[in-house]
């Protein structure tokens, strides 16, 4: 009978010399899911991944994937799962399309099959006009479309995705994004981990949010928001575009953390209590003889469930 | 197909720079086509193992040893690629295990070893042709050497690929290294006759071994220390294989 669950870690724990990396972790993913590994960079995200595609051996604890054990029963675990690494990765004497080939073919995939899912992934990952190109000569982003691809010519029951979409435009990043959400729709189990927030909320079941290489939080984008996203954001934009008074007058009201411009020219200024400062940001305009043309409070997104976590952790310590 | 195989036909399609081998085969033939007539006009013909040969013909036996070496930097380069590209890490993380992964580069470097010297010697066939006589015995002690020399030199250079953490210090390093094995050795010079300091040299250097012993099956001048030269190579081979799979047991990913 198939196990309903694809990854088991209890107290998993890697210590590099004096170095403690990844501190006693333990979570559960579910077969068919898309498991989000959240944490800001040196959190263990990386090592941890390291240790469930059994590269590295955990210094103590226990991990299952697949059913199999990390220590024991790597090369089992090995054949039915996939990775895409942070790093690059590629043959640099190869050529694009020959290099997805040979990839395939060390995995034992039949020649005619190699061909038609080949051809398939250039296609879907608009690869078609380098795939006569040297991998040498790919940029970073089409390398990376590449290392993407290629890890789709074989099968597998499980994925590792370990900041996939390093260096991809939005639209190509999107494009990917989607095609992991198919392939989970057949079966697929994905284990990710990513430092852009929209996108594990795009993609993401459940998300595991990871500090110091302790797990802090296991819950879905939706309940982390709800639970973890208090800290809110009054958005506003001038009629007269940007005023560096008005700016500051802000910055000084009390229960406002942080003031920043937007993209678009308007302003977001953070605060734990957005209809308090709204009253005053609309008495620091007038008062400036300038107008609020828009002004609404945004609502909370990962990013602020995500920064509201890791900070208060980081002022528990 | 089995694992091996696979492994083996992905280190010599996606590791080996074409332009790179070209010149390792140009490399020997220079020695043999330049240096052995240049100087041959100046040095009578000399004595080894009881057969009398011109030095053209005793740097052409020589020179095809030299691929080797050859074959040994390829080894290194092989690795060190895969560990500068991700795909170290990436073909640990496949079906395979560590002792594949190290075993399948020694065996494309054998066989690019073993295809690079029999390239280099039917091209200098003009030179060598004139004298050869090579019996049943003759010819397993050519493979033999062949085989030892490239599995000694292949090791040796994923010894230091693993040691080194540049590209450049490992080219800088093995050339040198490599430098100091071919002129301590029996390819230019027979060692007999250098002074006592570079003789005794010579004995440690397994290039020397490799040469003698592909010299002596080439030209059947095959002498009774043949057999103590094969065992000082296996020797030499072996430890050298034992210290490459401890080192590339430590590398940390």
């Amino acid at each position: 009978m198939k196990s309903d669950i694809a990854i088991s870690v209890s107290d998993l724990e890697k210590r590099f010399d004096q170095k403690t990396a990844v501190d006693r972790i333990s979570f559960e993913t579910r077969s068919g899911e898309v498991f989000g590994f959240l944490g800001p960079n040196g959190a263990g995200k990386t090592t941890t991944i390291k240790m469930l595609t059994t590269l590295l051996r955990p210094s103590s604890g226990k991990a299952t994937v697949l059913g199999l054990n990390v220590v024991s029963e790597g090369r089992k675990i090995r054949e039915r799962i996939g990775v895409v690494q942070q790093q690059d990765s590629f043959d640099q004497g190869l050529r694009t399309e020959t290099s997805m080939d040979i990839y395939g073919f060390v995995w034992g995939v039949p020649k005619e099959v190699r061909k038609r899912r080949i051809d398939d992934l250039i296609q879907r990952f608009g690869m078609q006009e380098f795939r006569k190109t040297p991998c040498a000569d790919l940029s970073s982003g089409q390398r990376r479309r590449l290392q993407v691809a290629r890890e789709f010519v074989h099968d597998m029951d499980l994925l590792f995705l370990d900041e996939p979409t390093v260096g991809l435009d939005a639209i190509v990043r999107r494009n990917v994004l989607d095609f992991f959400k198919e392939r989970v729709k057949g079966g697929l189990t994905i284990f990710f981990t990513t430092h852009i927030l929209e996108e594990a909320e795009y993609l993401c079941d459940r998300i595991a949010v990871i500090n110091h290489g302790r797990i802090i939080q296991v819950d879905s984008p939706q309940n982390l928001k709800r639970r973890f996203g208090s800290t809110k954001a009054v958005e506003f934009s001038l009629l007269e575009g940007t005023s560096a008074a008005l700016e500051e007058k802000v910055r000084a009201l009390e229960g406002v953390s942080k003031l920043a411009q937007e993209q678009s020219g308007s302003y977001r200024a953070t605060t734990s209590k957005p209809e308090a400062v709204i009253p005053g940001i609309y008495r620091a305009a007038e008062g400036l003889r300038l107008t609020i043309s828009s002004i609404y409070i945004a609502e909370a997104t990962l990013e602020d469930a995500f920064i509201s976590l890791v900070t208060d952790e980081e002022t528990r310590k | 197909m089995n694992v091996y195989a696979r492994l083996v036909y992905r280190n010599l399609r996606a590791n080996l720079d074409r332009i790179t081998v070209f010149f390792e085969l140009i490399f020997p033939l220079f020695f043999i086509f330049i240096q052995g007539y240049g100087l041959g006009g100046i040095i009578p013909p000399f004595e080894v193992g009881g057969v009398t040969l011109s030095y053209p013909l005793f740097l052409a036996a020589g020179a095809v040893t030299l691929t080797v070496i050859n074959s040994g930097t390829n080894a290194g380069t092989q690795l060190w690629f895969d560990r500068k590209n991700g795909m170290f890490e990436q073909i640990l993380m496949g079906p395979f295990t560590r002792a594949q992964y190290i075993l399948s580069i020694i065996l494309a470097t054998l066989i690019l070893g073993l295809a690079s010297s029999s390239l280099v010697f039917l091209i200098a066939l003009p030179v060598l042709g004139a004298s050869l006589s090579v019996t049943t015995s003759g010819a397993i002690l050519v493979a033999i050497a062949i085989f030892l020399g490239t599995m000694f030199f292949g090791t040796f250079a994923i010894a230091i690929s693993v040691a080194l953490r540049s590209s450049e210090t490992f080219q800088i390093v093995s050339t040198f290294a490599f430098f100091i094995f071919l002129f301590v050795s029996t390819v230019f010079y027979p060692a007999n006759l250098a002074p006592a300091a570079i003789r005794a040299a010579s004995l440690l250097n397994p290039l020397t071994y490799t040469t003698d012993i592909f010299r002596a099956g080439l030209f059947d001048a095959i002498t009774p220390t043949i057999v103590l030269e094969l065992g000082v190579l296996s020797v030499e081979a072996v430890a050298m294989f034992v210290v490459a799979v401890l080192a590339f047991r430590r590398i940390r990913v």
